[in-house]
């Protein structure tokens, strides 16, 4: 699992590529959210559109990440979501806890409006 | 020495490595293509049967590598019956099986979904605990008439 951020304006784009199924990887995410919240940015993009599956492992990573957000009062949203992680959030119902956008860019324009 | 496996099988051993779940979910989406289940049914397959190995992994063996998985892939005309063995002590089955990480109260714990995904997805899920033998999650999915 890699793990890069970039800012665009004042939103973070995370970037995940690999699989995301805990141990070490799925703790380097936790810590790029915090990071992130920590020096102040309240908008971050978590793009997907590089993950091909998750478990439910990885998919606690993404709840907790979202939970320390929404606790600091900041929005995560999550783009490029592939049909079989899609599969898992419909099963799990995270589908209702989780914006998803087909896209980085159509998820940064939704902070803008 | 001589081995003999079943016509119909596919079987797998693997150290509790979590690194290693990729080669797992490549085995059964390898097998679900090749029994032609359409994409949807593939998806359900591959993330069950990663969701049963990963229970094997951490909770069974506490991520203990030098354990064995076993994952027996049976294939027949009518069902993929994929068996996922661990020597972890097991479960409170009804207890799991009962539980549901959708209810508003449990929508944002971070764990405790990975029996439920298997439900979900598949035909059949069922457990055999021996307190000697270990765990066994037992997952099929039936072939449909096309």
């Amino acid at each position: 699992m890699k793990v890069t951020k970039r800012m665009e304006n004042d939103v973070a784009v995370v970037t995940l590529s690999g699989k995301l199924m805990g141990g070490p990887d799925a703790e380097s995410v936790r810590q790029v959210i915090r990071d992130t919240l920590d020096e102040g940015t309240r908008k971050i993009v978590v793009d997907l559109g590089g993950v091909p599956w998750v478990n439910s492992t990885g998919l606690g990573v993404l709840i907790a990440s979202h939970v320390t957000a929404s606790n600091a009062d900041a929005a995560l949203k999550l783009a490029q979501v592939d049909k079989r992680i899609s599969q898992i959030f419909m099963v799990t119902k995270l589908h209702t806890v989780f914006e998803t956008h087909g896209s980085v860019q159509e998820a940064l324009q939704s902070f803008q409006g | 020495m001589t081995t003999s496996v079943k016509p119909n099988e596919i079987q797998l051993r693997m150290p509790s490595q979590i690194e290693l779940l990729d080669v797992v979910d490549k085995v059964a989406a390898a097998i679900a293509e090749q029994l032609e289940f359409d994409e949807e049914e593939a998806h359900s397959v591959a993330n069950s049967v990663l969701e049963a190995a990963t229970n094997a992994i951490q909770h069974g063996h506490l991520l203990d590598s030098s354990q064995a998985v076993d994952i027996t892939f049976e294939m027949t005309p009518e069902a993929l019956r994929v068996t996922v063995h661990d020597f972890g002590p097991g479960f409170d089955v009804d207890a799991v099986l009962n539980a549901d990480p959708t209810s508003p109260d449990s929508l944002l714990r971070p764990r405790g979904r990975g029996i439920f995904i298997m439900k979900s997805l598949m035909d059949e899920v069922s457990f055999e605990i021996d307190p000697e033998a270990g765990c066994t999650a037992i997952l099929t999915k039936f072939r449909r008439t096309r």
